[in-house]
């Protein structure tokens, strides 16, 4: 008896600080998100006034939240999509194929994923640059005429920062898949070759039923990163108003000085969130297999 | 033991990661001598008895915050040598915060309701920072400053300050006659370009807009007549732009007058906003961001654009930057709205003010009052920052005496903005509603409807939620 109280006791001390900035730091603003939807105030204003959900039908009329969901929705979709194909494909070669060299591949693409965002925003303004720029340079050498797109402006933005946030993000995703992979017993796929299943027949009936699991919980990872990502890519990457994604849209509004119409829209996108995670694992079920 | 031990080492983790979060501003603020409340005893405390050589601020601490401008890169001690000179002047401590990001330092604390007794930061800038403290009202009444002794002098503010500065919106932002925030550094903005390339090939630098566009014509493929670093440069140019067009129209169309922008003279100015667009090196709006915008402003160094609006600190800014053989900085006002008129160049001005909830208001309004003495005003001179002080262009040389003569040349001074109005949701902010949009008016230029009813739209709005 005295010795399962003290060992609950000792449990609680242990937990008690991880449940205390748990609560301090994630808990309570969240709650304070919620709240302040309700009010407005100016970022550094004493007074708020209570408005209801006023924030939110203005929100939802506004055209330009609207674009900037859209926006969000698009990069999710087609930024995830492309990511996990490259991030299985290459992880796949990279541990089931003998390459020369494997290593070396495997720091080069991981390597995007610790440059912080900054320094990612200024090789793509290489990269992009209209006039000697690293693309238009190479499309110009190849058709032998001089070819200048216009990488950084619109129509053609979206494009721009689909390919540098799957560049940045494709390392970490085979890192990821490549561990799971190497722990498939090699056995499976040698008596999968005795019985002649082809390399493709093995990669969809081996490798994917087994990282399954794996390939659920980075997915729903790497949506709620996007929603983040966006944000970042297109602060440092494009010209103030050209292309604007759900947080971008916030924090505009947070400079504008409606303190509470952001926070509206922080508890939209919190929502919209929540949502899309539960769908994709909802979406994604499968009978988890043993090995 | 073992459980004991594991207790330490949770609650040694708790106090780390609090201790992570103390939110000193600026870092330095933990080297500085500690900021004991007990030593920044309030004014009425401090006041006469224990001065012997009449330090008004002996030993008091006056906190300042300014933003770490282009000024700082060229002479990065300014600022320490400023608060050092008003140290020695009123025996007031000075604890500096010097920051490019000043608003993501001092925006946090600020909130928290601690604020600094003095803050440089311009109204205009990207996190509006200042705006937001002019629209709900939160900065001290400083028009008794005017009427205050220099320290250590025995002129007063007033009589320094050039003439003309203390009565736009940019000081008096609520136009009661009441000064709320003072005018720091100034500098004119207008058009730049390369001296050499119209000196060789015999152009002359344009004075109407007709002229503008026949001089557009005649570039050879490649040489395009106008770039811009960011759209966000179109405000200087905007205004500038409206004051060509007679102090009575940018008055109305700065306070939004209904219909302003159905007006012969406002459908003029978009009109040669739009045109404008259309004679842009296409480049531009892929590189107006603000990771690329020094590409833009390349494109007059290498002659692939004739003019750009800026400010006199591009000469600063793009010093180590390549250019062709023989470029010189040339600087024009904008051309005349009609042949005869007069060129207008905005006046751009950073403004110092003090919070309202500041500890030290006193401190801080004695702090501002040093700012426009000849100590202060010698150092700033140094990185090349002008204050609005009288006599001070004749200290000027290089290429600077050029600009700051650009008004004596005849041209007129626009000076101050739009009004200041409430923030309402679902309505943009002028950057967004007047310039932002200029991105897409370069690449395409059938947006230029939209843009226009997007302007007359917010300008009702704006009118209708007007501060003051």
């Amino acid at each position: 008896m005295l010795r399962s109280k003290g060992r609950s006791r000792f449990i609680a001390l242990c937990v008690a600080p991880a449940a205390l900035l748990f609560t301090i730091f994630m808990i309570i603003p969240t709650l304070n998100v919620f709240r302040m939807s309700l009010f407005e105030r100016g970022a550094y204003s004493p007074t708020e006034t209570f408005v209801g959900l006023n924030n939110f039908k203005i929100l939802f009329n506004d055209t330009k939240f609207i674009t900037s969901m859209q926006n969000t929705i698009l990069l999710i979709v087609v930024v995830t999509l492309i990511t996990f194909f490259f991030a299985i494909v290459f992880a796949a070669i990279l541990t089931r194929e003998k390459i020369k060299g494997q290593n070396f591949f495997r720091i080069i693409f991981y390597i995007p994923n610790i440059l912080s965002i900054v320094v990612i925003a200024g090789i793509f303004s290489a990269v992009y640059k209209p006039e000697n720029g690293m693309l238009n340079s190479i499309f110009s050498m190849i058709s032998g005429r001089n070819i200048m797109i216009l990488w950084k402006d619109q129509p053609i933005i979206v494009v721009s920062v689909i390919i540098a946030m799957v560049w940045q993000a494709i390392g970490y995703y085979m890192v990821m898949y490549m561990a799971s992979m190497s722990a498939v017993p090699v056995d499976l796929y040698e008596s999968a070759g005795l019985d002649g299943a082809g390399r493709l027949d093995q990669f969809f009936e081996i490798t994917m039923p087994l990282i399954w699991t794996n390939i659920r919980t980075t997915l729903t990872f790497f949506i709620i990163s996007t929603i983040n990502m966006a944000f970042l890519f297109i602060k440092s990457m494009v010209a103030p108003g050209m292309l604007d994604v759900g947080l971008s849209f916030m924090y505009n509004q947070k400079d504008a000085g409606l303190y509470g119409y952001s926070m509206a829209a922080g508890v939209v996108i919190f929502l919209f969130s929540f949502a899309l995670s539960a769908l994709v694992n909802q979406f994604t079920k499968r009978d988890v297999l043993q090995m | 033991m073992k459980k004991i031990l594991s207790a330490l080492l949770a609650a040694v983790m708790v106090l780390g990661m609090l201790a992570g979060c103390s939110n000193n501003p600026g870092g330095e603020g933990s080297k500085a001598p500690d900021s004991d409340p007990t030593k920044a005893p309030d004014a009425a405390q401090s006041e006469p008895v224990n001065e012997p050589a009449g330090k008004p601020l002996e030993g008091q601490t006056v906190k300042v915050a300014a933003l770490s401008s282009g000024y700082i890169d060229a002479y990065p001690e300014m600022w320490a040598e400023v608060c050092a000179a008003f140290e020695e002047e009123t025996g007031a401590k000075v604890e500096l915060v010097l920051e490019k990001n000043l608003e993501a330092v001092i925006g946090p604390s600020m909130q928290g309701g601690d604020y600094p007794d003095a803050v440089l930061c311009a109204t205009g800038r990207p996190d509006g920072l200042t705006e937001q403290f002019i629209k709900d009202k939160l900065i001290a009444d400083i028009t008794d400053v005017l009427s205050m002794n220099v320290p250590g002098e025995d002129k007063k503010v007033s009589d320094k300050l050039l003439g003309g500065f203390t009565d736009t919106t940019l000081t008096n932002p609520y136009g009661d006659g009441k000064t709320y925030l003072a005018p720091m550094f100034y500098s004119p903005c207008g058009l730049f370009y390369n001296a050499d390339l119209f000196a060789k090939n015999g152009w002359t630098v344009p004075t109407t807009w007709d002229e503008m566009w026949a001089l557009a014509d005649q570039l050879p493929e490649g040489q395009y007549l106008f770039t811009y670093p960011t759209a966000g440069y179109f405000d200087a140019f905007f205004y500038a732009l409206m004051r060509s067009f007679g102090p009575d129209f940018f008055n109305k169309a700065t306070a939004y007058e209904e219909g302003i922008w159905d007006t012969d003279e406002g459908k003029q100015c978009l009109e040669i906003v739009a045109k404008l667009a259309s004679y842009t090196n296409p480049v531009t709006p892929a590189q107006a961001n603000n990771n690329d915008f020094k590409m833009n402003q390349q494109l007059v160094l290498d002659d692939k654009a004739l003019f750009m609006p800026n400010g006199t600190w591009i000469v600063g800014e793009m010093a180590d930057s390549p250019r062709v053989d023989g470029f010189a900085w040339g600087m024009t006002a904008l051309p005349a709205s009609q042949s005869g008129g007069n060129g207008s160049s905005f006046c751009w001005i950073e403004q110092i003010w003090v919070p309202q909830g500041a500890e030290n208001v006193d401190g801080g309004k004695q702090f501002v009052a040093f700012m426009y003495s000849d100590k202060a005003a010698e150092i700033f001179l140094k990185g090349g920052a002008v204050q609005p002080i009288e006599g001070i262009t004749d200290k000027l040389d290089g290429d600077n005496k050029m600009f700051y003569s650009i008004y004596d040349n005849g041209a007129d001074a626009a000076m101050g903005g739009f009004a200041t109005t409430e923030s309402v949701a679902g309505l943009g902010s002028i950057m967004e509603v007047f310039f932002d949009p200029v991105n897409t008016l370069v690449s395409d230029p059938s947006t230029k409807d939209a843009w226009i009813s997007g302007i007359k739209d917010a300008n009702d709005q704006y009118r209708a939620h007007l501060v003051g």
